[in-house]
C-alpha cells in the first residue's frame, strides 16, 4: 500500500496545547463575528420561544417575553403530546439508522481497505456513484416500490433506506486505511483468529472515533431529512421532527397560533442535536483528505 | 492484503442495501422516464388511461421546457456565490482557530458548527423570518440606526438570500473539516519556518493549505455536489415572496412534476438528466484538479 | 356551443362504468356486515377534525375512524395520487377540495358511494352536489363544508378616511386610493400571486369557468374576457400602488393585518378563523360584506376553498367507509362539531338552522353574518374545473408572481395567457382531446 507518513500516523484529534504564544485580537474579532453570524438566527428563535402568539410579530424581536413555558405547555398539550412523539420517533429513525448504517460502513470500508478481490473497482465506484445521487430524486422511486411490497406508513419506510449510506462507506474506507495497520490484522490472524474476529476485535475499536463520526454525520443527515419520511408516512403519529413541524408551520398561515408552536418546536428540536454534539465532540473527525494524501 | 471470501461477506449487508434501496429505485426511474400516461377522450373513467411508453418524449420536454435552462444558469450562479464564500470563510475560521491565538476557540469552534445542527427546513424557516421587511429584526435595527434595508426577498436580492442559508448552514461543517485537517499537520513542518521569522499568515499561505489540499479540493467537491441538489430552502422560502417560482431549481421542477402536477415520468426524466449532469460535473472536476482521492490506493 | 357539464359528463361516464365493469365486481360488499370490526383512516387538514370523529367513534364501536392530520389540500391529494400510482397507502377516507374532485376522478382515486350513501341530493346547495357528482349520476364524494367568497373590512379606518363600504368595484378601487393616499403604509388589499383559488374565485364572480366541456373534448378558458377584465383590474391598482402585492398568509401579511396596515380581505365565509388568529388585538374592528360587484344590480359571487370527503378507490370498506362519510356531513350532532370545533362552514342546507345560529366570536358584532353568508352562497355563479387544475394553479403562482413583482398592469393579462398555454398544453400532452 502506498501510503504517506500521513495516513500511516493518522490525524490525532485533540494534539496537544501549542506552545503559549500572544492572543491576537484581530483573530479574536474575526472569530467572533462569525460566531455571531452563525448564532443570530439561534437567538431569534430563542428570544421569539419566549413571545405569545399576539407578541410574536409585533413586539421588538429582540426584547424577550416570559411566554417561554405557556408556550412549551401549548406544545406539549397539542392533540395528546403529539409533538414529543415526533421526537422520539427522530430518535429512533436517526439513533438506529444510524447505528446500522454505520456498522455496514464500517464492514464495506473495511473490506474495501483491507482486502484484495475482484470486483473492487467496481464496488467502489458504485459508492462513489451513490454518493452523487440527489435524495431527492431517489425518495418517488423508493415509495412506489417499497409501496409494491406493502411497507410504506411504516417505520421501516423511513429506517431501510437509511441504513446504506455511501458517504459512510466512502469515510469508513478512508478510517481502516489509515487507523487499522495491515500487520496488526496479520498478527490476528496467525494468532488464529477469523476474518469476522479480526474485524470485530481488532479493526473495530482502532476505528472507533471515525466510527463515531461516521455515526454523526448519518444521525444528522437523517435527523434533517424531510423529503423521504414527508413521501413515506401518512399517519402523523409516525412522523419525524422536521415533517411535523413544517406541518404545524402550514397550519401557521391559516391559525397563526401555531407559528409560536413551530418556533417553540423548532428551538427544543435543535437541542438533543446540540447536547448530542457536545458530548461526542471529542470523537469527531472528519478528515476528508487522509485517504486522498499519497505519495 | 490477502485473497479469499471473506470481502465479499463484509460487502454482502451494503452491496445487498445499496441494490435495492440505490440501483432499483434509479433504475425503475430510468424506465420511467421513458414512460407515459396516455389518456384519451375526456379522461375520465378508470379505462381512460393507461400507460404507454413514451421513447425519449420526456427527455425532449424536459430539456425544451422554457424554464430548465434559466434554472440551470441559476443554480449556476448560486454555485458560484455559495461555494467560494462558505469555504472561503471555513477556511479563514478554520486557520484562526488553527492558529491558536485566542481564548475564545473552543466556543467560536462550537459557536460557528451549531447551524450544522439544524435541519435546512427550520433554518429556512428562520431565515425566512428574518428577511421579511414587516418581522425582521435586521431591518429594524439598521432602520434604527438611518438606513433603509432592501427586501431580501425582492428580485435582485433573493439569490443571495437563498446562498445566504447555505453559506450559514454549511460553514461550520467546512470548518471543522478544515480544522481536523489543520490539527494532522505536523508541527516541525512549520516550526522551522516560524523560527526564521515567517508570520502566521505566510505560514499559512505557504505551508498550511498546500499540505491540506486535498481535504479542500474534497470540501470543494462535496460543497459542489450539494449546491447542484439545492432544494428545500428555496422551496421553503417559495410561499413567502413573488420572486422563487415553482422550477426555481432543477430539483424544484422534479418535485413540482411528481407531486404537483402528479407527471412522475417527466420528473424521473429531469431526475436522470441532473444525476447525469452531477456525475460529469464531478467527474470533469476530479480531472482539472488531477486529484486521485477517488483513486485506488493499489 | 357549449353543452352541459353535466349531460356529458354523466354519458362519459357511464360508458366508462360499463366498460370497466369488472371493477364494480366489490360492490357486491354494498351491504355491510354489522358485525365486522373495521378501522378505516381519514385523511383532513381540518383542525380538531379527530375531536369530531370521536362523536362517531363512540357510537360504532365497530367501524372506528382514525384521522391523520394532513399538511393542507395539495400535499394531501399530492400523497394520495403517489399512493393510488402505487397500489397501496392510500386511506380509507379523504378530504379533497372540490377543485381536485375532476383530477381524482380522472386518476380513478376516488370511489363512487353513489349506491352506498343513497339520495342526498336534497341536503346540500346544488353548486356543491354538482361538484361532487360532475354533474352525472356517479357520487364521489359528500360536501363537506364551502367557502362563498366575503369582504371583511375595518369598518374604523373606513369611518376615519370618510369611505363607504364599496358595493362595486369602481367603489373599491376609489376606496383603495383613499385610503392608501390617507396613510401610504396602509392598503385596502393585496394581489396574492400564492392563491390561485382566491383568484379563480374572483373570476368566477366575473362569469368566468375556465374549464368547459363541449361533446367529447373538453375546454380551457383561463384567457377569455371575465378573467381578463379581473386580471387588468388588479394589475391596474397594482401598478398604481394603491394595492400591496404581497402574498397572503405569510408571517408579513400576518403581522399587517394585526397593526393595521392591511385594512381589508377578500376571503371567504371561513375567514373569521384566520382573521382570529392573525388580528386578535383589533377584534370588534372588522366588519362584514358581500364582495363588491361588476354590475351593482345583478350581484354575484365566487367561491374561495371548500371540500368534500370523498372515499378512495383503494378502500377495502366502501360501504363502512361511506355511512361514515354521510355521518360526517349530515347527521346534525357532527354539523354541530364540524362547525363548532373544526371551524368550517358545513356545506349541509340545515347547516344555518342547526350549527350556525351565533355568529362566529371574532364577529360577535356582526349578527347578521350567517344571513350574509347564506345570501353570498346564494349568488354563487357556476364554474366547472378540470382534470389539471394542479397545472394551471402552479402555472398561476409563478407568472403572477412575476406579475405581481413587476408592478406593471399589461403582465397581468399576460400571465394569464401563460396560464392558459401551460394548461392547453398538458392537457394535449396527455392524450386528452381538447377543443380550441
Amino acid at each position: 500500500m502506498a501510503v504517506t507518513t500521513l495516513t500511516e500516523h493518522p490525524p490525532v484529534v485533540q494534539p496537544a496545547p501549542a506552545p503559549k504564544r500572544n492572543t491576537s485580537p484581530t483573530a479574536t474579532v474575526l472569530l467572533l463575528l462569525g460566531a455571531a453570524y452563525c448564532l443570530l438566527p439561534v437567538l431569534w428563535v430563542l428570544i421569539a420561544s419566549t413571545k405569545s402568539a399576539s407578541e410574536l410579530f409585533n413586539t421588538f424581536t429582540f426584547a424577550p417575553s416570559t411566554h417561554l413555558f405557556d408556550n412549551i405547555a401549548f406544545l406539549n398539550s397539542y392533540r395528546d403530546g403529539l409533538y414529543w412523539r415526533w421526537m422520539v420517533n427522530s430518535a429512533i429513525f436517526a439513533g438506529g439508522g444510524a447505528a446500522v448504517s454505520t456498522l455496514v460502513s464500517a464492514m464495506a470500508g473495511f473490506a474495501m481497505a483491507k482486502y484484495d478481490f475482484r470486483g473492487k473497482g467496481l464496488a467502489f465506484n458504485l459508492v462513489l456513484a451513490g454518493v452523487l445521487v440527489p435524495a431527492v430524486i431517489l425518495a418517488v422511486p423508493q415509495y412506489l416500490l417499497l409501496a409494491k411490497v406493502g411497507m410504506t406508513n411504516t417505520y421501516w419506510a423511513v429506517l431501510l433506506p437509511s441504513f446504506i449510506s455511501p458517504y459512510g462507506i466512502y469515510l469508513c474506507r478512508i478510517f481502516a486505511a489509515a487507523t487499522v495497520p495491515t500487520e496488526v490484522l496479520e498478527a490476528a490472524r496467525m494468532d488464529g483468529a477469523s476474518d469476522w474476529r479480526a474485524f470485530y476485535r481488532v479493526a473495530l475499536p482502532m476505528m472507533r472515533s471515525g466510527l463515531v463520526t461516521v455515526f454523526l454525520f448519518q444521525f444528522v443527515a437523517i435527523w434533517n431529512n424531510y423529503m423521504l419520511p414527508f413521501i413515506m408516512l401518512g399517519d402523523d403519529r409516525l412522523f419525524p421532527v422536521t415533517v411535523g413541524l413544517s406541518g404545524l408551520l402550514n397550519q401557521g398561515a391559516t391559525q397563526p397560533a401555531m407559528y409560536t408552536s413551530v418556533v417553540t418546536g423548532a428551538l427544543l428540536s435543535i437541542v438533543p442535536l446540540v447536547v448530542l454534539f457536545l458530548t461526542l465532540q471529542r470523537y469527531w473527525r472528519v478528515d476528508l483528505g487522509a485517504g486522498a494524501v499519497k505519495a | 492484503m490477502r485473497k479469499s471470501s471473506a470481502p465479499y461477506l463484509f460487502l454482502t449487508p451494503a452491496l445487498v442495501l445499496f441494490a435495492a434501496f440505490l440501483a432499483a429505485p434509479i433504475g425503475y426511474a430510468g424506465y420511467l422516464s421513458l414512460r407515459r400516461v396516455k389518456v384519451s377522450g375526456l379522461g375520465l373513467g378508470a379505462g381512460a388511461r393507461s400507460e404507454v411508453w413514451a421513447g425519449l418524449s420526456n427527455y425532449g420536454r424536459s430539456l425544451t421546457d422554457p424554464e430548465f435552462v434559466p434554472s440551470v444558469l441559476r443554480v449556476g450562479a448560486y454555485g458560484l456565490i455559495v461555494v467560494p464564500c462558505m469555504l472561503g470563510l471555513a477556511l479563514v475560521l478554520a486557520l484562526l482557530l488553527d492558529a491558536g491565538r485566542t481564548r475564545v476557540g473552543t466556543f467560536t469552534r462550537t459557536a460557528i458548527f451549531l447551524p450544522y445542527a439544524v435541519p435546512a427546513v427550520i433554518a429556512s424557516l428562520l431565515w425566512g423570518f428574518l428577511y421579511l421587511p414587516r418581522v425582521s429584526p435586521i431591518v429594524d435595527v439598521l432602520s434604527g440606526v438611518g438606513i433603509t434595508a432592501p427586501d431580501a426577498l425582492s428580485s435582485g436580492w433573493v439569490l443571495y438570500a437563498v446562498a445566504n442559508i447555505a453559506i450559514w448552514g454549511g460553514t461550520g461543517f467546512n470548518m471543522i473539516v478544515l480544522y481536523t485537517a489543520l490539527r494532522a499537520i505536523p508541527t516541525d513542518l512549520f516550526e522551522a519556518a516560524r523560527i526564521d521569522g515567517a508570520s502566521d499568515i505566510q505560514i499559512a499561505l505557504r505551508i498550511k493549505i498546500p499540505v491540506i489540499g486535498p481535504s479542500l479540493v474534497m470540501t470543494f467537491l462535496f460543497s459542489l455536489i450539494a449546491t447542484l441538489q439545492v432544494f428545500a430552502e428555496p422551496m421553503t422560502l417559495r410561499p413567502l415572496s413573488n420572486t422563487i417560482s415553482t422550477t426555481w431549481t432543477p430539483l424544484m421542477k422534479v418535485y413540482r412534476d411528481a407531486f404537483v402536477r402528479n407527471d412522475i415520468y417527466s420528473a424521473a426524466a429531469t431526475s436522470v438528466i441532473i444525476a447525469a449532469a452531477t456525475f460529469v460535473i464531478s467527474y470533469g472536476f476530479l480531472k482539472i484538479v488531477g486529484s486521485r482521492a477517488f483513486s485506488q490506493e493499489n | 356551443m357549449k353543452r352541459t357539464f353535466a349531460g356529458v359528463l354523466a354519458a362519459a361516464l357511464i360508458l366508462t362504468a360499463t366498460a370497466c365493469s369488472s371493477d364494480d365486481g366489490d360492490d357486491s360488499a354494498g351491504q355491510a356486515d354489522p358485525n365486522e370490526k373495521v378501522a378505516l383512516t381519514y385523511w383532513s387538514w381540518a383542525p380538531n377534525m379527530d375531536k369530531v370523529v370521536q362523536g362517531w367513534n363512540a357510537a360504532h364501536p365497530n367501524i372506528q375512524v382514525t384521522v391523520n392530520k394532513q399538511d393542507g389540500g395539495d400535499p394531501a391529494v399530492a400523497k394520495l395520487l403517489t399512493a393510488i400510482k402505487a397500489g397501496s397507502g392510500a386511506p380509507d377516507v379523504m378530504q379533497a377540495e372540490y377543485q381536485k374532485i375532476p383530477t381524482l376522478v380522472a386518476a380513478d382515486a376516488v370511489a363512487d358511494i353513489a349506491k352506498e350513501a343513497g339520495d342526498l341530493k336534497a341536503k346540500f346547495p346544488e353548486s356543491a352536489w354538482n361538484s361532487v357528482t360532475l354533474g352525472g349520476e356517479a357520487v364521489y364524494g359528500v360536501p363537506q363544508d364551502s367557502g362563498p367568497m366575503m369582504f371583511f373590512y375595518r369598518s374604523d379606518v373606513f369611518d376615519k378616511a370618510g369611505v363607504a363600504v364599496p358595493k362595486t368595484w369602481d367603489e373599491y378601487a376609489a376606496a383603495a386610493r383613499k385610503i392608501h393616499q390617507a396613510n401610504p403604509k396602509q392598503y385596502l388589499g393585496t394581489f396574492s400571486s400564492n392563491d390561485p383559488g382566491w383568484f379563480a374565485g374572483l373570476s368566477q364572480q366575473a362569469g368566468a369557468s375556465w374549464w368547459g366541456v363541449q361533446g367529447e373534448s373538453w375546454t380551457v378558458a383561463v384567457n377569455d374576457a371575465a378573467t381578463k377584465k379581473v386580471a387588468d383590474y388588479w394589475g391596474g391598482l397594482v401598478q398604481e400602488g394603491v394595492i400591496d402585492n404581497k402574498p397572503m398568509y405569510t408571517p408579513e401579511w400576518n403581522a399587517a393585518l394585526n397593526d393595521g396596515t392591511q385594512v381589508g380581505w377578500l376571503g371567504a365565509v371561513w375567514g373569521p378563523g384566520v382573521l382570529e388568529g392573525n388580528a386578535a388585538s383589533t377584534k370588534g374592528k372588522w366588519k362584514t360584506a358581500l364582495l363588491p360587484n361588476w354590475d351593482a344590480a345583478a350581484p354575484a359571487n365566487g367561491n374561495w376553498g371548500g371540500s368534500a370527503t370523498s372515499v378512495t378507490s383503494q378502500s377495502k370498506h366502501k360501504a363502512q367507509a361511506a355511512e361514515f362519510v354521510k355521518w360526517l356531513n349530515t347527521d346534525p350532532a357532527a354539523i354541530k362539531a364540524l362547525a363548532g370545533t373544526a371551524n368550517v362552514y358545513p356545506a349541509a342546507n340545515d347547516a344555518t338552522s342547526v350549527a350556525l345560529t351565533e355568529p362566529p366570536a371574532f364577529f360577535s358584532n356582526q349578527t347578521d353574518f350567517y344571513a350574509l353568508a347564506a345570501e353570498a352562497g346564494k349568488i354563487t355563479k357556476p364554474f366547472t374545473y378540470g382534470p389539471n387544475v394542479n397545472v394551471a394553479y402552479s402555472s398561476y403562482n409563478d407568472a403572477f408572481g412575476k406579475a405581481a413583482e413587476s408592478k406593471k398592469a399589461a403582465q397581468f393579462g399576460a400571465a394569464l395567457d401563460t396560464i392558459q398555454q401551460a394548461t392547453v398544453g398538458d392537457l394535449k400532452n396527455a392524450g386528452f382531446t381538447v377543443a380550441s
